[in-house]
């Protein structure tokens, strides 16, 4: 296990910055998960962690060696690339073996532990066969053993479930964390999927256009969020994010749905404000309390356990969870009365992105 | 209009059997959803239904209408393809409109009576003038949509025509197609692998796999009473849990859940317990039905849920507890010590994979 720490890290290509003074501990216990939109910098950061590229400014330390001018063969990592890589020539058994050959490790161990992941990953009858016969998830799995099976303090996984059928991804990411749980190493994760974040993260670190928004434990990330940018790339479905006007005197935000009362924390300056309300954070209103607004149902998104619900109130469109069986179905056009659960939603400024306060309550008194 | 049916259908492909002798019926009016993963045979039979595949045996109708040799053309059936597929030297009006052009069973007034509805329910207004090459994919396939409609075939089909759009206009997408359906009735077979998109737009979902249709049921059913164990695993996020059982006296208990239930008359051989996620309950105190648990894993989830893995007797479970709940919005710690409630009016027992019919029911703790 090793702690990684970036300090300062920076990565231009001419004019294009993929990385900008990223600063960022990354815990050797627990699985970080890096996660942005595409184009964020994330696959730069590994690639620059792995050695595969220099970093134009900054510096990369391991417990706290610096390790930045130290060759990409002397870092002891396993790495899952995004494209499988694998050897063509070779048996998948020899391509998943192929690393722990060159580090010298015996060839009955070897075996052994090829066959422990292959059974893990559900690839045990491919062994034999070579990379062109498989399927792409098959080759996927091939490339996760292989990438997994180093001897190596720290593995890196960059998007390894892109692409692949939804209940594959579900039963892959479980077999991950099995195997992680297995493997004592730091494990950096990389993934454009907020869900698949989510999912699989025990830390989590938030980059958008090759900065760092912001990074902590995934509960903290996701709850406390410092910045705007973090809930609207933390959390599925989307946030809702709408422009607001603050009234300090009034302690109250106006909104295209309504005025919102507001706890102010320290600092909040300008009124132009932005408020995050997180789907599960609109809610029906209360017995013999009046809603916010009425809005209109435009669509109903059934998953199964829940339902995504789509309302339009005063040209507004907002998204909200809701458990199956929790209320009656709904069908397009319906009315639907909601309120927004005091707590929850965030109140950012617009100019900065900065936090500056929460929603209290959706009523009077 | 008309119904699909399909008899002993099959397809192979050397020595692979795509689809297995299926025996059908694709209701009039109705939308069924073919889903199932990769591979599971849905494109090829939709693809026999369109005439874009030859049947290696069996029969397809369209009604009372034989149509397994017929050519793709002859057969009247509309199709949305992963890919929209335009006549780019055309606007949107006139794309929508061609193929009703040239039927001649359609005035001139029906015709532009039917586009403008297409139209109207796309809200494609804006760009009814603009050519194709002008929009963007979902756009695209929008009036690809718009055009298969339009045509009142006796069968529309549709392959998968979200997949290669992007998350915002694949909302779109779905949104019309519902507005779509809430006005024009028609004989809808769609194919698709997101399980979301198959629950929410199907009005029956017919679930297959390795070239067989598992079960058809409307969505709900097919959630809350799935046939096989398959059903059960494929829909959900995650699936549901499955737990080996043990005979014990007259009736058996669940691994890790030591409540006693009667056995089903046919014996518990290869029995397993089956329930969702989402009725596990858990909490920081006991009660008569809970059992000890402690938390193994946990992940914030869809809606800011919590996703918990239990350890419960040596058994892994998996337990939504959603916002609001009792340990909203936070859930309980990695290595803590709870205790989770499992409703036996929730679960399904399965015997080989197949459900088995009998209701479940409590022991009496004197028996």
């Amino acid at each position: 296990m090793s702690r990684i720490r970036f300090e300062g890290v920076s990565k231009s290509y001419r004019r294009t910055m993929a990385l900008d003074g990223i600063d960022l501990n990354i815990e050797p216990s627990g699985l970080t998960v890096v996660s942005g939109p595409p184009g964020c910098g994330k696959s730069v950061l590994a690639r620059i962690l792995i050695g595969l590229e220099e970093p134009t400014a900054g510096r990369i330390f391991f417990d706290g060696d610096d390790i930045t001018e130290t060759p990409a063969a002397q870092r002891s990592i396993g790495y899952v690339p995004q494209s499988f890589a694998l050897f063509p020539h070779m048996s998948v058994f020899d391509n998943i073996a192929y690393p722990m050959a060159l580090q010298g490790v015996p060839r009955a161990d070897i075996a052994r532990r090829v066959d422990q992941a292959a059974g893990m990953l559900h690839i045990g009858p491919l062994l034999a066969k070579r990379p062109s016969q498989l399927s792409g998830g098959e080759k996927q799995r091939a490339a996760i053993a292989r990438g997994l099976l180093k001897n190596a303090s720290i593995f890196i996984l960059d998007d390894p479930l892109v692409g692949l059928d939804f209940k594959l991804r579900e039963s892959l990411m479980e077999d991950l964390k099995d195997m992680r749980a297995e493997i004592d190493a730091t494990f950096l994760y990389i993934t454009s999927d907020p869900l698949e974040a989510l999912t699989m993260a025990e830390h989590l670190a938030v980059l958008d256009r090759g900065r760092l928004v912001e990074a902590g434990r995934v509960d903290a990330v996701y709850y406390d969020p410092a910045w705007l940018r973090t809930i609207e790339l933390v959390g599925f479905p989307r946030c809702n994010i709408l422009p607001g006007r603050l009234d300090t005197a009034d302690s109250a935000c106006a909104t295209a749905i309504g005025r919102l009362p507001v706890t102010l924390e320290d600092g909040a300056g300008s009124p132009e404000a932005m408020v995050a309300i997180r789907p599960e954070d609109i809610v029906r209103p209360a017995a013999g309390v009046a809603p916010l607004g009425v809005g209109k149902v435009t669509l109903v998104e059934n998953l199964g356990s829940e339902s995504v619900v789509y309302i339009e109130l005063h040209e507004t469109t907002l998204v909200t969870t809701v458990p199956v069986g929790a209320l009656a179905s709904f069908d397009l056009g319906d009315p639907y009365p909601l309120a927004v659960r005091p707590g929850g939603p965030t109140l950012f400024d617009r100019a900065s992105g900065r936090r500056i306060g929460r929603i209290r309550e959706t009523h009077d008194g | 209009m008309a119904d699909v049916r399909v008899e002993k259908l099959r397809r192979e492909f050397g020595s692979l059997v795509a689809v297995k002798d299926i025996t059908f019926v694709f209701p009039d009016g109705a939308v069924t959803c073919l889903l199932g993963p990769s591979g599971c045979g849905k494109t090829t039979l939709l693809r026999m239904i369109a005439g874009l595949e030859r049947p290696s045996a069996g029969v397809i109708r369209f009604g009372d209408r034989d149509v397994t040799t017929l050519a793709a053309r002859r057969r009247d059936v509309a199709m949305v393809f992963q890919y929209p597929v335009m006549y780019r030297t055309l606007n949107v009006t006139e794309n929508i409109e061609l193929p009703l052009a040239n039927d001649r069973t359609v005035s001139a007034a029906e015709r532009r009576r039917r586009v403008d509805e297409a139209i109207d329910i796309l809200e494609l207004g804006e760009a009814r003038g603009l050519h194709i090459d002008r929009l963007d994919l979902g756009a695209r396939q929008k009036v690809a949509m718009g055009r298969a409609i339009a045509r009142r075939a006796a069968v529309t089909l549709f392959d998968e025509p979200t997949t290669n759009v992007e998350a915002h206009a694949k909302l779109a997408l779905i949104r019309a197609f519902k507005q779509l359906r809430k006005h024009v009735r028609q004989t809808i077979v769609y194919v698709t692998h997101d399980q979301t998109e198959a629950m929410t737009l199907a009005d029956q979902i017919a679930l297959m796999r390795e070239g067989r249709i598992e079960q058809c049921a409307p969505p709900p059913e097919l959630y809350d009473q799935p046939d096989s164990e398959f059903g059960g695993w494929f829909l959900g996020n995650p699936g549901m849990n499955f737990l080996a059982v043990r005979p014990v006296g007259a009736g058996f208990v669940v691994d890790g859940v030591p409540f006693r239930l009667a056995a089903p008359r046919t014996g518990l051989e290869d029995v397993r317990f089956g329930i969702r996620p989402e009725y596990i309950r858990i909490d920081t105190a006991q009660s008569p039905d809970s059992v000890p648990a402690r938390v193994l894993r946990r992940a914030v989830a869809i809606g800011g849920q919590h996703l918990v893995t239990l350890d419960v007797g040596g058994s892994r479970i998996k337990a939504k507890v959603s916002p609001g709940g009792g340990l909203s919005p936070r859930a309980p710690e990695v290595g803590a010590n709870v205790f989770m409630t499992c409703p036996i009016e929730h679960a399904i027992l399965f015997r080989r994979g197949q459900r088995v019919a009998e209701p479940l029911r409590r022991l009496d703790s004197s028996a």
